[in-house]
């Protein structure tokens, strides 16, 4: 079984190799179906034909979209009945594989696109199990694909089923959920971005569900691949790397909470549907079993924010979304006490809010006294500026004109007199200020727009050695030790 | 800074958003102290100190860019050329009753854009202008004492 599903997943990695592969390793099965793919051409009617057997197992595989290479649809579409699948092959073989079939409950059936892609699937691992690596599939670009489902292949059959049944209630209510449901699954990195986006919208409807009730599929898929904390099957993190990470975030914040915030649900039946299922699985959680089926109707309706109310309180929406208000205002308090100093042991929203009033009523006063300070030292900003244009930028490439580049207001003999100067000055004392200058033009100067610089790269070799070394002062003890003294502020 | 987190971000990786905002801000601020100190060499100390803390307060606009409604508010305010008013209120005895009214309407005094945001917004506001408030006050002090030792 499992030789064959490696075989299958190396088939995945090169699309265009498919034909090929299969037909070198194909067994029996799926060569008896070759013939039967490559004379059938993309008929939604055959196929719909075709369909009720399968309709019967648990299938994953929802209806495909467009843009989608059919072998890995005919994958999912083959393995993800299971047993029942296996008891189908027959009828399975008959299908034209080269389709996408959609084998949902409902028996939908997209546009095939024209690659026949035999799958070589003699049999059907449990129906979790291959969920999860179907899932994985999608989430990964193709390069890891043996090495995931490698991993685990004994682990994603419990959980995973699970998952699968949840997956399998929404989608039979849902069928537009259930297309999208398989997300990514069906889709191969190649093709995902047009569908992904459309499956990411209805994904995250469900992916908070399910992800809530598939903690612990979400805890063993994290080690493999980030991107499938959800369970192998519907939350999937979707391929792209870029959406998988924000369906982490979600999926692993979900997890954190109870209440989670989804985006904006596209129907709110669907929501609904969702919330109960997840109500389901959630039942131990919930402290109140009869009230949070309304709490789930309301919330449903609420449709921003999927929150459950708890035991005693007021559950029509108006409350409900004060309590999403106060949640969200004390969070905010929360993250205010970490930034305002001496606030962790303060309680109370009152006392917080004057605290940090005066903190920054203090700040503020802080930066005029820091203003008037620093204009009454201003005198000596000219030249320690030179200085340090000068030191760092003489140091880097020896050579002058870059500081008029740096400074352009800087009138251009004055550079020169404070050249010289430079050897005898305090340089370590201006490390600071060199640092940053250093810094600032390493990082900033392309960026920054009124900035020319001609000779930029050049200080983009400068680091901490450089500076170092630009120690003028022998008396003074190595610039480490300056910059360790200088106040943790501003050492970026 | 310019491609850095989101605004969700700021929250989750406040230390990577501000590494690349201290040096834009950085570097603004010192390029504005050396004009400062340039083209006012012989005017009044008071005019330049408030010349100092409009840069100051711009360059942390500057470096918080758009995102933020307060550095938004900030902006505009400096583009007008408006006086740069800060609220300085002398601490006085309020009653408890008083102070809860008050607090809402004393930060949104503080923070710059704050009349126009609700109580949630502002709070995020605040914390994210308390960070760069903080950020250029340590910039500052750098600043002082790189030049005074």
């Amino acid at each position: 079984m499992e030789m064959n599903e490696d075989r299958k997943f190396g088939l995945e990695k090169s699309h265009g190799d498919h034909l090929n592969n299969h037909s070198s390793g194909v067994s029996a099965d799926w060569q008896f179906n070759t013939p039967a793919m490559s004379a059938a051409p993309p008929h939604p009617s055959t196929a719909a034909s075709l369909v009720p057997p399968l309709t019967s197992s648990p299938l994953l595989s929802a209806p495909v979209p467009e843009a989608f290479v059919p072998g890995l649809w005919n994958y999912h579409t083959m393995s993800v009945g299971g047993s029942n699948i296996q008891n189908t092959t027959s009828a399975i073989g008959s299908i034209p594989i080269g389709r996408p079939v959609a084998m949902s409950s409902k028996g939908m059936l997209l546009s095939t696109p024209p690659v026949i892609f035999p799958p070589s699937l003699p049999h059907f691992p449990a129906d979790s199990g291959f969920i999860e690596r179907a899932a994985r599939f999608s989430c990964l670009s193709g390069s890891s694909f043996m090495d995931m489902n490698l991993l685990r292949p004994s682990q994603s059959v419990a959980p995973a089923r699970k998952a699968s049944k949840v997956v399998m209630e929404t989608q039979v209510q849902n069928t537009e959920l259930s297309m999208t449901g398989d997300k990514a699954v069906s889709l191969p990195a190649a093709y995902g971005s047009i569908d992904q986006s459309r499956m990411d919208t209805q994904r995250d409807r469900r992916s908070s569900h399910i992800s809530n009730s598939e903690s612990q599929e979400t805890n063993f898929c994290e080690g493999g691949q980030e991107g499938n904390v959800d369970s192998s099957d519907v939350a999937g993190n979707s391929s792209p790397s870029d959406l998988g990470a924000n369906k982490r975030k979600r999926t692993i914040r979900d997890m954190e909470k109870d209440q989670v915030q989804r985006g904006p649900q596209s129907s709110s039946e669907a929501t609904k549907d969702d919330t109960e299922t997840k109500h389901k699985v959630e039942q131990n959680s919930s402290k109140h079993g009869g009230k949070n089926g309304k709490d789930n109707s309301e919330a449903a309706k609420e449709g921003y924010v999927h929150v459950r109310a708890r035991r005693g309180q007021a559950t029509n929406s108006h409350s409900l979304a004060e309590r999403v208000r106060r949640e969200k205002i004390s969070e905010r308090m929360k993250y205010l006490q970490e930034l305002v100093p001496g606030c962790s042991k303060v309680t109370g929203k009152a006392v917080m809010l004057d605290e940090i009033i005066n903190y920054v009523q203090s700040l503020q006063r802080q930066v005029e006294f820091l203003s008037m300070k620093l204009s009454a030292v201003n005198p000596q900003l000219d030249f320690s500026v030179e200085r340090l244009l000068a030191k760092n930028l003489r140091h880097s490439h020896g050579s002058p004109l870059s500081i008029a580049g740096f400074s352009q207001e800087m009138s251009y003999p004055q550079v020169y007199p404070s050249q010289q100067g430079l050897g005898h000055a305090g340089g370590s004392t201006m490390v600071n200020l060199s640092d940053t200058y250093r810094r600032t033009m390493n990082t900033q100067l392309p960026t920054m727009s009124g900035y020319k610089e001609p000779s930029m790269q050049m200080h983009n070799p400068w680091n901490e050695e450089i500076i170092m070394q630009m120690d003028y002062d022998a008396n003074h003890p190595p610039n480490a030790q300056e910059i360790n003294r200088k106040p943790d502020g501003f050492t970026i | 800074m310019e491609s850095k987190s989101s605004t969700t971000g700021n929250r989750d990786n406040p230390n990577r958003n501000l590494h690349g905002s201290k040096t834009m801000m950085a570097s603004h601020f010192l390029r504005a102290l050396f004009r400062i100190q340039q083209t006012s060499t012989s005017s009044s100390s008071a005019g330049r100190s408030r010349r100092i803390r409009r840069a100051a307060y711009a360059s942390m606009a500057y470096s918080a860019g758009t995102r933020r409604a307060w550095s938004r508010a900030l902006l505009r305010k400096l583009r007008s050329r408006a006086r740069l008013r800060f609220p300085r209120r002398l601490s006085r005895a309020a009653t408890p009753q008083r102070r809860d009214m008050d607090q809402a309407q004393v930060l949104r005094k503080l923070v710059p854009g704050g009349p126009s945001m609700d109580d949630c917004k502002l709070l995020e506001e605040t914390a994210d202008y308390i960070r760069f408030l903080t950020t250029q006050v340590r910039l500052m002090q750098t600043v002082m004492d790189s030049i005074s030792s």
